[in-house]
């Protein structure tokens, strides 16, 4: 096919607008995907995915268009996340497209992540093409949403396409307006090899695959590839386009959109971002790839049983190749043995980090809470990074600690104003700017600490405005603050993963919390166990577990000795999914209901 | 079937309802047991009785042969209690058949089950008390159910665990002279059951019968458990079922087992039996926890009434 009539586009919009949808009405009008196998949301494929009903992971498809005037298109189309912890997701896929449908609830209006995601596009100079989605809904501003594309992103709406994916209304326009608006892919079929890895997935069989946009030449499958950023040359053992499932193809050239399989199997062989070229060559210029993101939550994954280390490892590192912004380190906890410290992206990540690897990688695992990165200055001057409560030294060698800031901006209805701002105070914010963008709706911004937000934020932000505000944020460095470390002991041994770190007024309450949940969460033992929180020395809050009072089920008459013994064994087993710290079993929900611990607070 | 017939110690006829049986069938078994097993002197003979079947017809024909004990299924006086567990005897067969065992002469040992929905501690005072006025043996157990089963949904678990019910039979029934001589069993004047303390101390205990549990110098069997099934094979092979313990398992359990009673571990013959570093290494699992949990005294360790409430938590550490 002609590169004249190929056209790779993304869909981005803010959560829930409804890009999946729309991507859904699109593979069924070009017959892509037939209405038998059709689903709702037929792109999110991943159990979590479809458990959540959002979309965690850009996904590519190719379809085959015929327009009305009788020229036959190929459109590489890419469904991408609209949720703000997966914004890597979408700027990746960016770099694979020419032009982006820029899709806008019509009842709801542009949204932080609209906002957010058309900035990325217009950076990567992708062609805007508008999307007024769900105009079917009673409550639908078309008009509404229109001025608001034009007066806060600044993208012509005149002609913004007014659909309703759920219908099907306005979808044949939009296949007629991508080919129309959005330009043919630049680069040269003869030109040298060039392509762009812009995703990977981890398959059990054929190892990592990777997702290429090729910029120039032709990726014939047999060929010798090399990996510039590595130097790994291979055989391109396979190469194919999304149909939506992955087809065979003898070959992909400049302008496509596809994959390669050549048995690559750990992340130090090929990874996002990189360039493929010929093999042999060394005198290619690579494409520019990606900025490296920087994790801005941190917790520590720890195998349930000590044995699994390996296993977690081995997954975290497939994760990895599904999901390029995870980073992770080896780390050891006194009380939890050899486990990781893994950056995410933010708590959503986090969380769904978590569950894949427990689901797709069937590793138990237990995960401590999350922090964000501190500064730490020495009495010396020097300063150091710190990734976990116990890289915080002793007291007397801390000058200051700083902590990293963001700025945040909050979509909201006037009529929830006053709430909004009393939770950004409530999180040590910074009051920075209000503004409207029509009479009632409302643009706030503020400066507040990341360790605030990540906790529950977004959570009460939702609950406060009954889901009427979005949000949107950036970091903007560090700042110091007064923070201490708060230690949990356990039968007098402090539990370095229980450790945490607050503002010096909030050290009491989250101790209190904290220390109230592990009673709640710690089963009896045969003697009392004390759980205290203590800064330094001082211990500010301590509550006692009660011994075991009765456990004796007699249930063994007579010579039934071997049931009562294999009762005994099953009870022994059901214990050590416990964590054994000291001489006191932890049920694993310990570690993570600290998770929860403020939303606790609110019930 | 005995081989050289080794005496007997102690024969509990049990599985139930031997009841079922009329007396004039008991008089045909205990001829053909009198016959096939020879007894040593004193030896201890006891009979398992439901209050619904039980006739004095067969009190008379035990009298006559070697019977010493007489075990009465009572569970519960209370009739809400019968009720529920869907009991045929009402409260009054129970007392009358406690009278009637009393008056022949038995020892008398009966059960009381707690945990049973409805039940509180002045019902549970009213069992114990009544109980205790005939018995001189009780046994109490919690109701417990099969996960997944009807009842299941109807037991509530408790956070106490059936706590007040159990400390209360500790406290009562020592109070009216009896000796926790067993998890689950309290005993006066020396009635303990010597048949059941066999299974605590690793005796030797011949099956006889289906679905019985034998045990044989480190062999652990259950016969079939359907009649047909039994009777159609023969002598030792009509085990269903059976276990070698290693010498690490025997040991655990021994210990376990000797934990059940008051007598507890015995640590001079535990160590001659079962080596030092086997011994060693239960002693110290024991040493780590609370002392308050044990009665040490004459180089034995067993469990103070506190360790029996506790036990399973304990033996788990064991296994
Ligand atoms: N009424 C109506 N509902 C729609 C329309 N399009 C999507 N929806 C609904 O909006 C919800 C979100 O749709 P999705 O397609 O999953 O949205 P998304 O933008 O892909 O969401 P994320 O991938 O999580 O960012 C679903 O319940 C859809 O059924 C529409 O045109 N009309
Ligand atoms: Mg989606």
């Amino acid at each position: 096919m002609k590169r004249e009539h190929i056209r790779n586009f993304c869909i981005i919009a803010h959560v829930d607008h409804g890009k999946s949808t729309l991507a859904d009405r699109l593979l069924e009008l070009t017959g892509t995907v037939d209405s038998r196998t059709m689903r709702a949301q037929y792109l999110d494929t991943l159990e979590l995915e479809r458990e959540r009903g959002i979309t965690i992971k850009s996904v590519p498809v190719r379809m085959n268009y015929k327009s009305p005037d009788g020229t036959d298109y190929i459109l590489n189309l890419i469904d991408t996340p609209g949720h703000v912890d997966f914004s890597y997701e979408v700027s990746r896929s960016l770099a694979a497209c020419e032009g982006a449908l820029l899709v806008v609830d019509a009842a709801q209006g542009v949204e932080a992540q609209t906002v957010a995601n058309a900035y990325m596009a217009a950076e990567q100079g992708l062609e805007l093409v508008p999307v007024i989605n769900k105009i079917d809904l009673p409550s639908a501003q078309p008009e509404e949403a229109r001025r608001e594309l034009e007066e806060i992103i600044g993208v012509d709406a005149h002609d913004a396409i007014l659909a309703s994916a759920k219908e099907g209304r306005g979808v044949p326009e939009i296949l007629e307006r991508i080919v129309r608006d959005i330009p043919t892919p630049k680069g040269h079929p003869e030109a040298p090899l060039q392509a762009l890895i812009f995703d990977s997935i981890y398959d059990n069989y054929r190892g990592v695959i990777c997702y290429v946009r090729i910029v120039n030449g032709r990726l014939k499958a047999g060929q010798s590839i090399r990996f510039m950023a590595t130097g790994r040359e291979c055989l391109a053992e396979e190469v194919g386009v999304f149909k939506p499932g992955m087809t065979t193809v003898q070959e992909l050239e400049a302008g496509e959109v596809g994959y390669l399989a050549a048995s690559i199997k750990t992340i130090h062989e090929a990874h996002v971002g990189d360039t493929v070229i010929e093999g042999g060559k060394t005198d290619s210029v690579a494409l520019p790839g990606y900025k490296k993101v920087k994790p801005v939550v941190f917790c520590g994954f720890y195998p349930v049983v000590n044995e699994d280390y390996p296993q977690l490892r081995d997954a975290l590192e497939k994760l990895q190749l599904n999901d390029s912004a995870i980073q992770f380190e080896p780390e050891t906890s006194s009380a939890l043995g050899f486990g990781f410290r893994c950056g995410f992206l933010g708590l959503l990540h986090m969380d769904i980090a978590r569950e894949r690897l427990t689901r797709e990688f069937d590793v138990d695992l237990v995960a401590t809470a999350p922090n964000v990165v501190y500064q730490i200055v020495r009495p010396s001057g020097e300063v150091f990074e710190a990734h976990r409560p116990s890289d915080f030294p002793d007291v007397g060698q801390i000058e200051e600690i700083r902590e990293p800031y963001i700025r945040l901006t909050v979509f909201v209805p006037s009529e929830f104003v006053g709430k909004v701002m009393q939770l950004c105070q409530d999180k040590r914010g910074i009051f920075q700017a209000m503004d409207y963008i029509t009479p009632e709706r409302l643009r706030l911004s503020y400066v507040l600490p990341l360790a605030e937000f990540i906790v529950d934020f977004h959570d009460k932000l939702k609950s406060t405005t009954r889901g009427y505000a979005s949000l949107d944020y950036e970091q903007v460095g560090f700042r110091a603050a007064e923070l201490v470390k708060v230690d949990v002991l356990v039968n007098q041994e402090p539990i370095d993963a229980f450790s945490f770190i607050c503002h010096k007024d909030a050290a009491f309450h989250m101790g209190q919390a904290v220390v109230r949940k592990l009673k709640e969460l710690i089963p009896r033992q045969l003697f009392e166990v004390p759980i205290q929180a203590a800064i330094g020395k001082k211990v500010v809050v301590r509550q006692n577990v009660k011994p075991l009072r009765k456990d004796v089920l007699a249930k063994c008459y007579g010579g039934d000795i071997t049931r009562k013994r294999k009762l005994l064994e099953k009870q022994k087993e059901g214990k050590k999914k416990m964590k054994q710290i000291g001489r006191v079993s932890i049920p694993q929900e310990a570690f993570l209901a600290y998770l929860n611990i403020g939303k606790d607070e609110e019930d | 079937m005995l081989g050289k017939r080794p005496a007997i110690d102690t024969l509990y006829i049990g599985g139930g309802t031997p009841t079922c049986l009329d007396p004039k069938q008991w008089g045909t078994l205990c001829g053909l047991l009198e016959e096939g097993l020879s007894f040593s002197r004193g030896a201890e003979v006891s009979v398992e009785a439901n209050p619904d079947s039980l006739q004095d017809g067969h009190l008379a024909v035990w009298k006559s042969w070697r019977i010493l004990r007489v075990s009465l299924g009572i569970q519960s006086f209370s009739p809400s209690a019968l009720r529920w567990l869907g009991r045929l005897h009402d409260a009054r067969k129970a007392l009358d058949a406690l009278e009637s065992c009393r008056q022949k002469g038995f020892w008398v040992s009966g059960d009381l089950l707690f945990g049973i929905p409805g039940q509180d501690l002045a019902i549970w005072h009213k069992d114990l008390q009544t109980l205790s006025h005939y018995a001189g043996h009780v046994s109490t157990y919690q109701l417990t159910a099969e996960p997944g089963t009807p009842l299941a949904d109807e037991i509530v678990p408790t956070q106490s665990e059936g706590y007040p019910f159990y400390r209360f039979a500790q406290w009562y029934l020592h109070q009216k002279g009896f000796v926790q001589y067993e998890v689950a069993s309290f005993a006066r004047g020396g009635q303990w059951c010597r048949h059941n303390l066999s299974y605590w101390r690793q005796g030797n205990v011949l099956a006889l019968g289906p679905s019985a549990w034998g045990y044989v110098d480190g062999l652990r069997y259950r016969n079939n458990c359907d009649l047909d099934g039994y009777l159609s094979q023969k002598g030792a092979t009509a085990s269903r079922w059976s276990e070698r313990l290693s010498d690490d398992d025997r040991a655990r359990e021994a210990a376990i087992l000797a934990l059940r009673t008051r007598w507890g571990i015995r640590w001079r013959s535990f160590r001659r039996h079962f080596g030092e570093k086997r011994t060693r290494s239960i002693h110290e699992i024991l040493a780590g926890l609370p002392r308050d949990l044990f009665l040490r005294r004459q180089g034995c360790t067993a469990f103070s009434p506190k360790g029996f409430r506790v036990a399973n938590a304990i033996w788990e550490l064991l296994v």
